[in-house]
């Protein structure tokens, strides 16, 4: 065992605190035994103590606890060698040493303590818990931060969040873990990596999302290897955003990937196995004689009984003979499911459930991580490598994703104030999402549209029905979709050279990104048939390959020095200065044409059709900016910091390109005053901050201050082929400044009971001003869009808070270490000044808090006392039929005027609409609780949102059913809750085809009795594991080995879930499938959540 | 101290080289940040060569309508029954509040080419002409505004944000707008070069020419029938109706499709992927090699999909005996079956609905074809537009291309402005509508001008006209143009609006509860019942024509109760006010812009 082996035991032990950030800083040391930082470091002293023989003087010790509590495992260690101990389960240890030797006394999670030996045999140690994170270090803008230091407002989380975990990317992972970085998932597909939202509403007209940088670099996340992760830091006000300048407007999110450890190699490997499943799926009506019952009941309706339907939409014909043989078939199981009529065609009597076709079982997906860290004393290197497969719940043509990594970093210090460092990362992810022919959207909506329970998925013969060919048919001859792959390399070079006893810093870095997205669509005809013998083809004008080259290029360098010094021993200064350049080059390439000469081409040689087109695109950005950073404090009691920079962007135009964006902080010890008397068992630390800061929104799109002829591809035929054409451009402003985000924010970090109660809140009220918006309303005459300008102000606030918990006592003489940890955060967002002088209720307003939705108030149903009444009173809403019936809907009428209506659809003349609800997600939340006893580890998190308010688009078929249109599923969780005569208080009116269909239809317009509360509370991981003893695993060499098993997203409950059941995920009640579509196609008509539950191993040798 | 003052010094200068160092990049990347787009073009780009005007014009051609535009035209329409009455229709349902078509966009477009496109290192003579070019689509751009709202505001330049004056001006006098439009069609006319396209899908010279006969004829007769409004020169406009058109009909250019005889050739303009060259002027392609098609079967078989429009019997009665007399001389002709009143009549009705011996293709074997109830209210069921393969039936898979402009068109608008004006001849009679009953296989009464007034078209379509002249033109307008958009406002420049109000009417039932042949093949295809028989005959659709279904009137009745003539949906009323001549201004247009005014009677 050599010397600087032991000295980094040291390092190894700081440096782990410091990387163990607040959020779960308490988790961590419960943790512990399961963090590969600290596995390690135990395994180390464990190694290290064997050879720790030949010293004179043998002293005896106990560690507790400040409760006198006896702390097993601690480390004790001569200072300056390599000797050391652990304590036993009693707190004791022995050890020999020379008499006048240092011992180090140190825990996770407890301060660290030195004691002198002193010639003394016996020593008692008592370990005072650490300072609830205050000296935790942070990551902030281009440099990091002692946690007691922070004068913004900053969350943090590490990689503990991320453990033992089936994450198909790293934005999966960090759904809930901090308060205000609002991830929407919107779907389940793998590759869904939404954009990160930091405080709410941005900006509502060139919008905005969070900047997201990877190791100090503009990054994207979803491409990383979450188990690379060390850091996510969350920079959510101006001052501490406000050295990125015009694209930290709002927020910025770093994340900092784990670096070498110190000491000898070691090879870390882990590897899981899930079982994935999706977390809701429609419950439809699986008997096909009742989905076709409820089928002509819901499409007569429709026509107020007047018409009977003559087909089951496109693929099935129906009559009323149908229906009644139907019946027959329905009650005598010995009748075929399937015969032919007189015209020989084939005739079905089927009782699909088109889920079970469509989906799996359940799937599975794997993580293989390995990870190869070691060092000398001049050098270091860290290498991993994953592998990630999912592979896709559909049962045919299976949504198959892949995704690889690679990272090696190293570090060489070169003198002895010269370091250098390299990234290199390496990313790969493969996705294949299978798609229709059929008609537009995703399989969802062909489903709803196609996939009659009446009918099955294949003839006798073995061919495809037509009602299959449209819907999971395709996926079943499998041989149309989207092959998406995008590759990424990237390389950071950096030097870090030091001077003046590390007082001043020289950083320089300059990065390399090359991004290849390509895809490749196939759309080939599939076949099907209605008559034996016979074969048709549905989608035979989408007979094509397309194929799309993206080529994103990216440069990055900075250059900032940082000086830090003391005067006297009071005044402590830190000045950062820097220099930063960013250029971005966009290159697309994509063709596509018709006429595969086989099925199963794949390359667009076989494409011979006529139809081709070509795009192609490019876009080039360039920012550059200097910033500077000046930190003040006095005794750590009155903290200051200035930021600034001066920021150019090439998305502006000239006269236009440079802002300058100061910020300032401020924070108050109140606990370092010598007037501060309370006792730290009460109140342990105080902190008040507070900052102010002012950043441009960069956010805009390149040459918009540019008059442009766009040139596209014709949709008619002229002369023989579709042209290209171009048209006039759009009318550009006259002016276009930068639109602005002013944030205010006042916070506190106290902690409580000493320290086992934390709590950071902040409070924060950010104006976005100059937004991007409309110009005045002009005639229509103008012919043109208004070209936008500066005109509108928003102003968003809210709050966000955690609060956590940590605590140990002893079960069993074994500490049982616990931790409970609470976050939350709300904000409301209102239009302050916007060009909307009548107030029109179709476009922004002033006053308007976003995500309010208009609607009428439900007042009941029509009955046969009352019915008379309703053809006057609802002639602006269609039941698709011009007759009103018992059940169907009554609004009130708020306005008394005799009639329903939405007035001039102002605010000051809504008719008969009010604000019925917001669908804006408000009071979002996450708390977890994490344990460890005896090797054994538990955790689990929750995370939802208080409220959301939804009202179903009209084609949200798996709550609407068959209201929306009659051939749609039927739905299970309707059945007994529709109007009937015998059953007046249904929640469900009338039983009418087409009156969720769109525009004015019956339920259609939003009103209150439909409107849906979405709040939910998920499990979103729940964790349990074992850290083998390291008595059994020494012996094969293994410093660290844990099992676990782990559930992801195992139980969601929402209110909605009274009328929905589990239908769809609450989280996934967004618009259709994006890949797909443009999220027209019907609310939830989405991939679904799924939820999994993972077996894993870690391993270290 | 000394050893701070160092420091301080040492940070100095550090300070003062990192100051420089980052100066320095900034003065050197200033220029990075003038970034220009490279996947757009600019306005110099455009403008400065012929292929940028070509590749401008191009945008011009969506103010066309297309295929299923065309198609769709007569979803209102007098001689057509469909599912719903339209709301334009409904009483008291239609108002300024959902009034559309005041979409300036495509103006602004084209003004603003014909501001930009004066580079003069492009020849006069070829800018004239792509000039010409957005000359023709401003005036049919303009034609379609004032059909649809009369007076409307003239603009010939692009407006800026600050134009106050124009963008809220009142609208300009219908004459003055019309006047404009016809500078515009003489300018298009002398200017485009271009006068022959075998692909009759770009605006050629005698595009321009077709164009300003429509046009042209539109107004004067408008003029000449809505004397409530006094508007002068409608003589002027029918006359430069009549020389555009003979301008066409001297080229040479076109005649009419006779391939594959008169029971096919008119049919054929109306199904086939490729140019009919001889008489299309314009059309809409469709081409399956570039992937476009049209929805055409889908929208004329589905029974969930389109209007279901089918024809009603009072204009089916019009179709002429192939003998050429009125198939209403003919005594007993109104209680005739379908089998039988469809016989031996102008070979126009065959190609324009399924009558015995219309079959289909279903996968590749022929298959019986009887008007299909799951389709058709009234029993006339169109085929104009669709497809005999069945494979077409379902989604945009159609691969008819649709005439905007044909021949035949242009030769009823020189003989209606003709008969309007009072100067039709017997040789204008042959070389158009003669020609026209000649190809519907009619035989007589092909070159001189009719004398006698057919009473039945008289007193049910249009009791004013006395001119027998007159009245057989509309009568072969109409059904030579059937379904190809017209007929609305047709009937609102003859004034005739009324006739929207008429009854939707079928075939004659002779009883119920009978099983019917109606194409001949010796199989029963329908019977009208009023309730489903126990055991129903295979094949056959069951009609449910009782007075009422659960209590509710049933809109399929037959108009005798047990016996008489289909009827369709004449239980929801259809109403017609001379106010709906004109369209009111959306009520958001006049919010912006009150000076606009609204229509009469739409305030």
């Amino acid at each position: 065992m050599h010397l600087k082996d032991h000295l980094s035991i040291n390092i190894k032990n700081k440096r782990m605190r410091k990387n163990l950030p607040r959020w779960f800083y308490f988790s961590a040391t419960l943790l512990r035994k399961h963090a590969i930082h600290a596995l390690s470091t135990f395994a180390l002293i464990f190694v290290c103590t064997l050879s720790a023989k030949a010293q004179s003087h043998l002293i005896n010790g106990i560690v507790t606890d400040e409760g006198g509590r006896p702390l097993q495992g601690v480390s004790v260690q001569m200072k300056g060698s390599n000797v050391g101990t652990l304590t036993d389960g009693s707190g004791k240890f022995s050890l020999s040493v020379p008499r006048n030797a240092t011992l180090t006394v140190s825990f996770v999670g407890y301060q660290t303590h030195e004691v002198e030996v002193d010639g003394k045999n016996n020593i008692t140690v008592q370990l005072k818990v650490n300072a609830a994170g205050l000296n935790e270090v942070v990551v902030v803008g281009y440099g990091t931060q002692k946690k007691a230091n922070l004068t913004g407002a900053v969350s943090q989380v590490s990689s503990e969040v991320l453990e033992n975990r089936s994450l198909p990317n790293l934005t999966q992972g960090l759904e809930g873990v901090i308060p205000n970085l609002n991830i929407n998932m919107q779907d389940g597909k793998p590759i869904q990596s939404p954009s990160y939202n930091v405080r709410g509403t941005t900006s509502i007209g060139q919008g905005g999302n969070a900047l997201v940088l990877i190791d100090g670099v503009e990054g994207n996340p979803s491409l990383i290897n979450p188990n690379d992760v060390a850091s996510v830091t969350v920079l959510k006000d101006a001052s501490s955003a406000a050295i990125y300048g015009a694209r930290g407007a709002f927020g910025v999110v770093l994340i900092t990937t784990k670096s070498a450890k110190k000491g000898k190699t070691a090879v870390s490997y882990s590897s899981s196995y899930s079982l994935k499943k999706p977390t809701a799926i429609p419950d439809q009506v699986d008997n096909g004689y009742q989905y076709a019952k409820m089928f002509s009941e819901a499409y007569s309706a429709g026509s107020n009984y007047t018409q009977l339907p003559q087909n089951i939409n496109k693929t099935q014909k129906f009559s009323q003979a149908y229906l009644d043989a139907f019946k027959e078939h329905d009650a005598n199981p010995s009748l075929p499911k399937i015969d032919t009529n007189a015209n020989g065609e084939y005739v079905y009597y089927a009782n699909t459930d088109w889920y079970k076709l469509l989906y799996k079982d359940h799937n599975f997906a794997t993580d293989q991580n390995i990870s190869v860290s070691g060092s000398s004393d001049k050098a270091s290197f860290y290498v991993t490598g994953r592998f990630y497969n999912q592979e896709g719940i559909f049962r045919y043509n299976s949504d198959n994703y892949r995704m690889y990594n690679f990272r090696a970093k190293g570090s060489i210090d070169v003198t002895k104030w010269l370091e250098i460092n390299n990234n290199t990362s390496y990313s790969s992810v493969m996705y294949h999402n299978p798609l229709n022919v059929g008609e537009g959207g995703a399989i969802w909506r062909n489903m709803s549209d196609e996939a009659h329970t009446s009918a099955p998925l294949l003839n006798p013969d073995g061919t495809l029905t037509y009602s299959a060919a449209y819907t999971v048919g395709d996926f079943y001859y499998g041989k149309n979709g989207i092959d998406t792959s995008t590759n990424l390399i990237r390389n950071t070079t950096s030097f870090v050279a030091r001077f003046l006893n590390n007082k001043l810093r020289i950083n320089g870095d300059f990065t390399f990104q090359g991004t290849n997205n390509n895809r490749t669509q196939k759309r080939v005809p599939v076949p099907y048939s209605t008559k034996p013998g016979i074969i048709n083809y549905v989608g035979t004008n989408t007979n094509d390959l397309q194929e799309q080259y993206i080529k994103t290029s990216y440069l990055a360098a900075n250059l900032y020095g940082e000086y830090e010094t003391t005067f006297g021993s009071d005044h402590h200064f830190k000045a950062l200065l820097g220099y930063n350049f960013e250029q971005s080059v966009f290159k697309k390439i994509q063709e596509q044409r018709n006429g595969l000469i086989f099925p199963d081409a794949q390359d667009i040689s076989l494409a011979l059709g006529q139809s081709v087109t070509t795009n192609g695109g490019w876009e080039q950005w360039d920012i550059l900016g200097g910033f500077f950073r000046f930190n003040y404090d006095f005794k750590s009691r009155y903290l200051l910091e200035v930021n600034g920079r001066y920021d150019g962007s090439s998305k502006f135009p000239t006269n236009q390109q440079f802002g300058f964006f100061p910020s300032v902080s401020a924070g108050w010890r109140l606990s370092k005053e010598n007037f501060w008397h309370v006792s730290p068992k009460a109140i342990s630390d105080v902190k008040i901050r507070a900052s102010y800061g002012s950043l441009g929104n960069g956010n805009i799109n390149s040459y918009s201050f540019l008059e442009q002829l766009g040139i596209s591809q014709s949709g008619r035929v002229l002369n023989g082929q579709r042209p290209q054409v171009t048209s006039a451009p759009g009318v550009i402003p006259n002016g276009l400044t930068w639109e602005t985000s002013t944030t205010k924010d006042l916070g506190a970090d106290i902690s409580f009971l000493e320290n086992r109660l934390a709590f950071t809140g902040d409070l924060y009220n950010r104006k976005t001003t100059n937004m991007f918006t409309v110009g005045p309303t002009l005639p229509d005459v103008f012919g043109a869009a208004v070209p936008k300008g500066n005109y509108a102000d928003l102003k968003t606030t809210g709050w966000e808070m955690t609060l956590s918990w940590q605590d140990q006592f002893n079960a069993g003489s074994k500490p049982f270490n616990y931790g409970i940890t609470v976050n939350a955060a709300h904000y409301e967002a209102i239009i302050t000044k916007y060009n909307n002088p009548n107030k029109n209720l179709s476009d922004y307003y002033v006053g308007e808090k976003l995500g309010e939705i208009w609607g009428y108030k439900t007042e009941g149903f029509w009955t046969a006392d009352d019915v008379d009444q309703a053809a006057a009173m609802n002639k602006n809403i269609s039941n698709n039929s011009s007759v009103w019936l018992p059940g169907d809907i009554k609004y009130a009428d708020l306005n008394k005027d005799g009639v329903i209506s939405h007035g001039n659809q102002t605010v000051n003349n809504p008719g008969d609409m009010v604000i019925i609800g917001n669908e804006t997600p408000r009071y979002t939340y996450g708390f977890g609780v994490n344990a460890d006893w005896n090797n054994f580890f538990f955790a689990a998190f929750f995370q939802g949102r208080g409220r959301t308010d939804w009202y179903p688009s009209p084609e949200a078929d798996a709550f609407w059913g068959q209201y929306n249109r009659p051939y749609n599923a039927a739905l299970k969780s309707q059945l007994g809750h529709i109007w009937t005569e015998d059953n007046p208080n249904a929640y469900w009116p009338r039983y009418r085809g087409y009156v969720a269909l769109s525009g004015d239809r019956e339920l259609s317009v939003p009103q209150t009795k439909y409107l849906q509360n979405a709040a939910y509370l998920r499990l979103k991981n729940i964790q349990f594991g074992y850290n083998l003893p390291q008595k059994l695993i020494s012996k094969i060499k293994m410093t660290n080995a844990s099992v676990y098993i782990s559930g992801e997203n195992l139980w969601v409950t929402s209110p909605m879930f009274k009328i929905t059941k589990h239908n769809f995920d609450p989280e996934s009640i967004d618009g259709s499938d994006r890949v797909l579509t443009n999220g027209t196609n019907g609310d939830a008509q989405n991939y679904p959540m799924l939820k999994s539950v993972t077996l894993g191993l870690n391993i270290t040798f | 101290m000394i050893y701070l003052k160092k420091i301080i010094m040492t940070t100095k200068n550090i300070i003062v080289y990192l100051l420089i160092a980052c100066c320095l990049p900034f003065a050197a990347c200033k220029k990075v940040l003038d970034q220009a787009p490279r996947a757009t073009a600019t306005k110099d780009a455009v403008f400065s060569n012929e292929s940028g005007l070509a590749l401008y014009t191009n945008s011009f051609y969506t103010i066309i309508p297309d295929a299923a535009t065309i198609m769709r035209g007569d979803a209102m329409s007098d001689y057509a029954a469909r599912t719903d009455v339209p709301d334009f229709l409904r009483p008291n349902v239609y108002n300024a509040t959902q009034s559309s078509g005041w979409n300036w966009a495509p103006l602004r477009n084209i003004n603003y080419f014909l501001v930009n496109n004066n580079n003069p290192a492009i020849s006069d003579q070829v800018r004239n002409n792509y000039n010409g070019i957005a000359r023709f689509f401003r005036a049919y751009w303009y034609f379609q505004m004032v059909q649809r709202f009369g007076d409307v505001p003239w603009y010939s330049t692009p407006l800026a944000v600050d134009d106050s004056t124009l963008l809220y001006k009142p609208r300009d006098p219908r004459t003055l707008v019309m006047d404009s439009v016809l500078a515009d069609l003489n300018y298009a006319c002398a200017n485009i070069t271009v006068t022959d396209d075998q692909s009759r899908s770009m605006i050629t010279k005698w595009v321009a020419y077709a164009m300003k006969s429509r046009i042209c004829l539109f107004e004067g007769t408008f003029r000449k029938y809505h004397t409530e409004l006094n508007l002068p020169n409608a003589t002027d406009w029918l006359n430069e109706a009549a020389d555009a058109a003979q301008q066409v009909m001297a080229s040479g250019k076109f005649s009419l499709n006779q391939v594959g005889g008169n029971g096919k050739s008119y049919r054929q303009l109306f199904i086939s992927t490729a140019p009919v060259t001889s008489e299309d002027i314009l059309i809409d392609v469709t081409d399956p090699n570039q992937a476009v098609f049209s929805d055409a079967n889908w929208y004329w078989t589905s029974a969930t999909y389109g209007n279901r429009l089918s024809l009603d019997r009072t204009f089916v009665n019009t179709y002429l005996n192939t003998d050429g007399t009125p198939f209403t001389n003919i005594a007993g002709h109104d209680t005739m079956t379908f089998p039988v009143e469809t016989q031996n009549r102008d070979l126009r009705l065959q190609q324009t609905i399924r009558t015995p011996g219309y079959t289909r293709i279903n996968g590749g074997s022929v298959v019986p074809a009887p008007p299909a109830f799951s389709y058709t209210y009234t029993g006339y069921m169109p085929i104009k537009y669709s497809l005999d393969d069945q494979q077409y039936d379902q989604g945009t898979v159609s691969t008819n291309s649709v005439p905007v402009i044909r021949y035949a068109e242009v030769l009823l608008n020189y003989a209606e402005a003709k008969a309007e004006l009072g100067t039709i001849t017997d040789q204008d009679w042959a070389n158009t509508i003669g020609a026209l009953r000649a190809r519907g296989g009619i035989t007589s009464g092909l070159t001189t001008l009719p004398t006698v007034v057919d009473p039945y078209l008289q007193a049910n379509y249009f009791p004013d006209i006395s001119d027998p002249v007159i009245l057989e033109i509309r009568r072969d307008r109409s059904i030579e143009l059937v379904f190809e958009g017209f007929r609305f406002y047709d009937l609102v420049r003859w004034k005739r609006g009324q006739l929207l109000t008429q009854e939707w009417n079928g075939i004659y039932v002779p009883a119920i509860n009978t099983l019917m042949d109606l194409d001949k093949n010796g199989t029963p295809d329908v019977s009208f019942v009023e309730s489903t028989p126990s055991n129903p005959v295979k094949g056959v659709a069951y009609v449910n024509v009782a007075p009422t279904i659960g209590g509710k009137v049933n809109p399929q009745q037959l108009k005798h109760g047990t016996y008489g003539e289909l009827t369709w949906l004449n239980n929801s009323p259809r109403v017609w006010d001379d106010k709906m001549y004109f369209y009111p201004i959306p009520e958001s247009a006049l919010l912006k812009n009150p000076k606009l005014g609204q229509n009469p009677g739409w305030q």
